[in-house]
């Protein structure tokens, strides 16, 4: 064909390579492919790396000083002459707002998944995910300044009624819920009838009147409770959970989809309701992705910095009661970001590496959490696969 | 149970998860509105006259002919504050030792707040900081410094149960009989002609630099930082990032290496930004020594390790939701493996790989905790393009944290603050904005 | 190359069934140019996925320029005896073959095998319509730009000819420029076909290609397939027995990995000499 020969002037294209050219072709081949490894592999070094250079810097501290005064002593004088490095009051309040966020993010983000994958329609589904997206967004210096200049005020301000606005409104409708439940429990035994039905009533209205009276016992106690300081460890489980929230979601959502509808069917056809099958059916197949979804949540608690920085009132001590959330707190992601503005002059000193040994210890921390939740997820896949 | 309770089990527990879906809108709201309005208004606000000599005589904005007859206009009704100070400053010679030394520092008291609002005092020296040579340049917070001249805040201690409760007492009361007692009535009437306010549309908060550490000014500065940190990272990270996917998803062996490298990628994700601080630290500037001290190389390096593992997944989400049909009709036709994912695969997934890129990008742009110790400093000038090797810069999230919690003068520089965040959110959200409509975009494309 | 003169001898023996090649030349259609070789051979030919062995020891050899039809039920390996005819199966990590397939006398699973090259003589349509996402000529450009033509002018040629070929020229050419995936199914086929007649290849691979089009679009692409018959050597796998027996020359029938029967078509429809093959053309399964 003179006109569109593809191979304009080559020797007609035999597809049997020659010796040479097929070496040629192994070798460019091998460099491209080993490039491409090598840059693949670019992460693992790194991770080898971080491990590395921080460990390398915080062994000193412990040929130092040993580790019995770092876990065990809330001493925490690292300027003084000579320092005292104990942090446990740090890692006490560490895991202290790590806890407190989990409580408040897990069940408010479990329920957020079960909605997104079983409740809301397609099309109200669209408008919440950039909702979600929205907030993991947010840097979390934004959200530090939230905490500190907005939220902090408030709550020292008017601390009191917000702890029994909250109470009302979450506590109100589960404990009415649970009188409901129970009032039907308790009388399912009598029989059918008009009967059954006023002693029903009956049984409701005194359990409710009971349930007042405890939610508004405890809304009293909340209202007179005063704050002392907005910059507190409540302040920072509030704010740290919504950070953690968009993880926990969207990770159970994706182990709520993967259930698979089969399941769901199966459930129904039997006569359950929607709530009934998503609590005796998905969830049991979907709980170890919602484990590990709550662990990912977890660990972005423990690691996030500015907030717990910025309004955590990092105090290191531990609060007084040891529940009582309302007493400010310090953490070691604090602690690091903070004194190493002190401490990065003098290299070599006690101070400087006691900051890399609690980056060591979040290193590790998280590196188990991550480990874990990984097991978790290929375990569900496998489990859910079939094998 | 019977039928009605489950069923109203049922309806709690969607009310429930959609309950928990609008709190977290909710708590979306409450952080974004106030941190919006707030950060309005440090570009629209009511200016004072001394914001318009500030910005003449600093930046060489506004209009002189109309600051110069302002400022005759207010001089004029200044000049009579001034005459009460000088004529009480003639009573207080003449008066008795001890009842000089009573007045003295009351008298203190209101010269500071007067100077506060005007500037230096005539008679006082040209102070040598910024922000004693201008007067208020906000109005709101004039009126905050006028209630404070006609108020002297006192503390009620009666419960000893509670927290002690702030009341106020006229300051006017301090000074009855004497030649001052004129002021306080003249102030609260006359305040607006003495330093007219006008609506402000201060667009330089964006463009300018920042004053007396700032004090005065814009964020020109942070803003320049976080782009040069964020356009950094995104540099190192993005090739290298679309790289490795591309080896996982066209060329990796399922085998135990791989599974390690995989592994190695998310414990990445894993590691507190913090951590990536102190590697940076430690590696980047005390080992390799990318820079004497903090640098913004030494920080976007920082910041790309961080985010480079949100790339590597966001490509070989975008890669593998490439039709693999498209992969065989290009190797039927004779193309090379390499040939098929640089013209078929990429083209076709770099919608999604640019989804992830610009996420990336907000989350290095908004990151603190890694420039800390490797990038970030306080107070600075802008830094040239060719200074990012050695000089370290002012960047918007650092700069927040250090105005909010460290700056000497934070509550009264709250405004500059706002600006920041509302800024920094502003770049990050719509970052996020534009891949979320990206995202829509391509997803009703693969519908057809 | 060693095995030029075994190859001879093969030709001499005509393929299908062991009987003479004239017996199975169909006698009212006329007798191609370089038609009736053996343009594809197998021998002793498996493939395997792992341990399954998804064909089973096939001899044959595919006829030049004639059309060839591969029916069976589903899983009987027909697919991917034709996709391990352009090594499209290299793609699947765990598939490997066994014995020797000859493409024109050199061995498709030889060592020194370049199955990029390979490609480009053996071209290959897909069950479901798979335009890339670009306009209508990158699409079909595609393949020459890949081998080295840059020349505007000629690629324009190139273009025009392999969409007349494909009988799509008159109904696209005047929005080149447009995205092939605004094309209804049968045309975005077609295009797929002029696609990889741009590469000019000698053999066509058709992997059902109708099975995801309308009864009109269907009828078209059996009429590309019609214009084609002559110029190219065509092997459509297909699950329609009445198309096999409409487009094609020759029929082999697969059955679970093995090939069954292997005759022209005409004879394997009205005279069949297998059982299992009377059973499925018959449709007492499919």
């Amino acid at each position: 064909m003179p006109n569109a020969t593809l191979d304009s002037g080559k020797k007609p294209d035999a597809f049997v390579l020659t010796p040479e050219k097929l070496r040629r072709q192994r070798i460019a081949k091998f460099f491209g492919e080993g490039f491409l490894l090598v840059v693949a592999s670019f992460v693992a070094i790194v991770v080898l790396f971080i491990f590395y250079f921080v460990a390398v810097d915080a062994i000193p501290f412990f040929q130092q000083r040993g580790f019995t005064e770092f876990f065990t002593s809330t001493s925490w004088y690292p300027a003084d002459e000579p320092g005292e490095f104990g942090a446990l009051a740090i890692i006490y309040g560490s895991g202290m707002v790590t806890i407190g966020s989990a409580l408040i993010a897990v069940p408010l983000g479990i329920s957020a998944a079960i909605c997104l994958s079983d409740v809301l329609p397609f099309s109200v589904r669209q408008y919440a995910k950039p909702v979600i997206e929205m907030l993991a967004a947010i840097p979390s210096v934004a959200y530090g300044f939230f905490a500190l200049v907005i939220f902090a005020p408030l709550l020292q301000n008017y601390g009191g009624p917000i702890l029994m606005w909250a109470w009302w409104l979450i506590a109100g409708p589960f404990v009415l819920l649970a009188v409901i439940v129970v009032a039907d429990l308790i009388t399912s035994g009598d029989g059918g009838g008009s009967e059954r039905k006023t002693i029903r009533w009956t049984v409701t209205g005194v359990l409710g009147i009971l349930a007042l009276v405890f939610l508004f016992w405890v809304g009293n106690a909340l209202n007179a409770i005063q704050i002392l300081s907005g910059t507190n460890a409540l302040n920072v489980s509030l704010i740290l959970s919504f950070m953690a929230l968009p993880t926990i979601v969207s990770v159970s959502e994706d182990s709520l989809q993967a259930v698979g509808r089969e399941l769901r069917e199966g459930s129904y056809a039997l006569g359950a309701t929607r709530a009934e099958t998503i609590v005796k059916t998905v969830l049991p197949a979907a709980s170890s992705g919602i484990l590990a979804a709550v662990i990912l949540g977890i660990m972005r608690a423990i690691g996030e910095t500015m907030v717990v920085w910025m309004a955590s009132g990092n105090s290191s001590h531990i609060p007084d009661p040891w529940y009582n959330y309302l007493d400010s707190i310090r953490t070691l992601t604090a602690t690091i970001a903070g004194d190493m503005g002190e401490a990065d002059q003098v290299t070599g000193s006690a101070r400087y590496h006691v900051l890399f040994a609690m980056g060591l210890l979040l290193l590790v921390f998280s590196f188990i959490c991550n480990l874990v939740s990984e097991r978790i997820v290929v375990r569900q896949r496998k489990i859910l696969a079939g094998e | 149970m019977d039928l009605g309770t489950r069923k109203i089990l049922d309806r709690s527990f969607t009310a429930v998860g959609v309950t928990s879906i609008l709190l977290m809108a909710t708590a979306l709201l409450v952080v974004i509105v106030p941190i919006f309005t707030g950060g309005i208004g440090a570009i629209f606000f009511k200016g004072t006259i001394e914001h318009r000599k500030l910005q003449y005589n600093e930046f060489g904005k506004g209009d002189l002919d109309v600051l110069q007859r302002q400022i005759v206009e207010t001089d004029s009704y200044r000049e009579k504050v001034f005459r009460m100070l000088e004529a009480f400053e003639v009573e207080m010679e003449l008066m008795e030792p001890d009842e000089r030394s009573a007045y003295s520092p009351k008298y203190k008291k209101v010269r500071d707040l007067l100077s506060h609002l005007f500037g230096p005092l005539p008679g006082e020296m040209e102070p040598i900081l910024l922000r004693y040579q201008y007067g208020v340049t906000r109005w709101d917070e004039a009126e905050e410094s006028l209630h404070k001249l006609m108020f002297v805040t006192k503390w009620d201690y009666s419960n000893p149960d509670e927290m002690a409760k702030p009341y106020f007492v006229p300051r006017s009361e301090e000074f009855e009989g004497t030649a001052l007692a004129g002021l306080f009535p003249y102030m609260e009437s006359n305040l607006e002609n003495m330093l007219l306010p006008e609506q402000t549309f201060y667009w330089g908060f964006i463009t300018e630099r920042s004053l007396d550490a700032h004090i005065f000014g814009g964020i020109w500065a942070e803003i320049q930082g976080t782009f040069f940190l964020a356009v950094g990272a995104m540099l190192f990270a993005f090739p290298l990032g679309v790289i490795a996917a591309i080896y996982f998803t066209e060329y990796a062996k399922d085998n135990f290496f791989t599974s390690i490298l995989r592994s190695a990628n998310s414990t990445l994700a894993g590691v507190p930004s913090i951590v990536f601080g102190l590697f940076g630290l430690a590696f980047f500037i005390n080992t390799v020594k990318v820079s004497e001290s903090k640098s913004v190389l030494a920080g976007s390096l920082t910041l790309a390790i961080m985010i480079l593992p949100t790339i590597i997944r966001a490509a070989e989400e975008a890669i593998l939701a490439v039709p693999k049909t498209y992969k065989e009709a290009s190797l039927g036709l004779g193309s090379t493996k390499w040939r098929t994912i640089m013209t078929v695969i990429l083209p076709a997934a770099l919608p999604g790989i640019i989804t992830g890129g610009i996420i990336s990008l907000g989350r290095a742009a908004g990151e603190t905790a890694p420039i800390i110790f490797t990038a970030a400093v306080s107070v600075g000038a802008t830094i040239g393009l060719a200074d990012v090797f050695s000089s370290p810069t002012p960047a918007l999230s650092w700069n927040i944290y250090n105005l909010a919690s460290e700056h000497e003068a934070a509550n009264e520089i709250r405004h500059v603050q706002y600006g920041m965040v509302l800024a920094l959110i502003s770049i990050v959200l719509l970052l996020n904005l534009s891949a979320i409509l990206l995202r829509a975009r391509i997803s009703k494309k693969l519908k057809g | 190359m060693q095995m030029t003169a075994e190859e001879k001898d093969t030709n001499k023996v005509a393929a299908p069934g062991g009987a003479s090649r004239e017996i199975f030349l169909p006698p009212e259609r006329e007798r191609v140019k370089d038609g009736g070789r053996p343009h594809v051979s197998a021998k002793n030919f498996s493939i395997f996925y792992g341990d399954f062995e998804a064909v089973k020891k096939v001899n044959a050899d595919i006829l030049s320029k004639y059309v060839t039809a591969i029916i069976g039920p589903s899983g009987c390996g027909k697919s991917t005896f034709l996709r391990a005819i352009n090594r499209m199966n290299d793609l699947i990590p765990s598939c490997y073959t066994t014995g020797t397939l000859m493409f024109d006398g050199e061995d498709v699973y030889g060592r020194y095998t370049d199955e990029v090259q390979l490609r480009k003589k053996i071209g290959m349509v897909l069950q479901k319509p798979n335009p890339f996402p670009k306009s209508i000529f990158d699409n079909i450009a595609y393949g020459p730009r890949l081998h080295g033509v840059k020349d505007k002018k000629m690629l324009e040629e190139v273009v025009e000819k392999s969409l007349r070929k494909a009988a799509l020229w008159d109904e696209v050419k005047d929005r080149l420029d447009r995205n092939a995936l605004g094309l209804s199914g049968g045309q975005q086929q077609r295009l797929c076909v002029a696609r990889t007649l741009a590469v000019e290849p000698e053999i066509l691979l058709l992997d059902e290609p109708t099975s995801a089009l309308d009864p009109k679009a269907t009828a078209k692409i059996e009429d590309l397939i019609e214009e084609l018959r002559g110029s190219y050597t065509i092997l459509i796998v297909t699950h329609n027995m009445q198309q096999a027996s409409r487009v094609s020359d020759y029929t082999m029938f697969y059955y679970e990995g093995d090939l069954v029967e292997y005759a022209p078509t005409k004879q394997l429809f009205t005279n069949p000499r297998d059982q299992v093959t009377e059973d499925y053309i018959t449709g007492r399964f499919s």
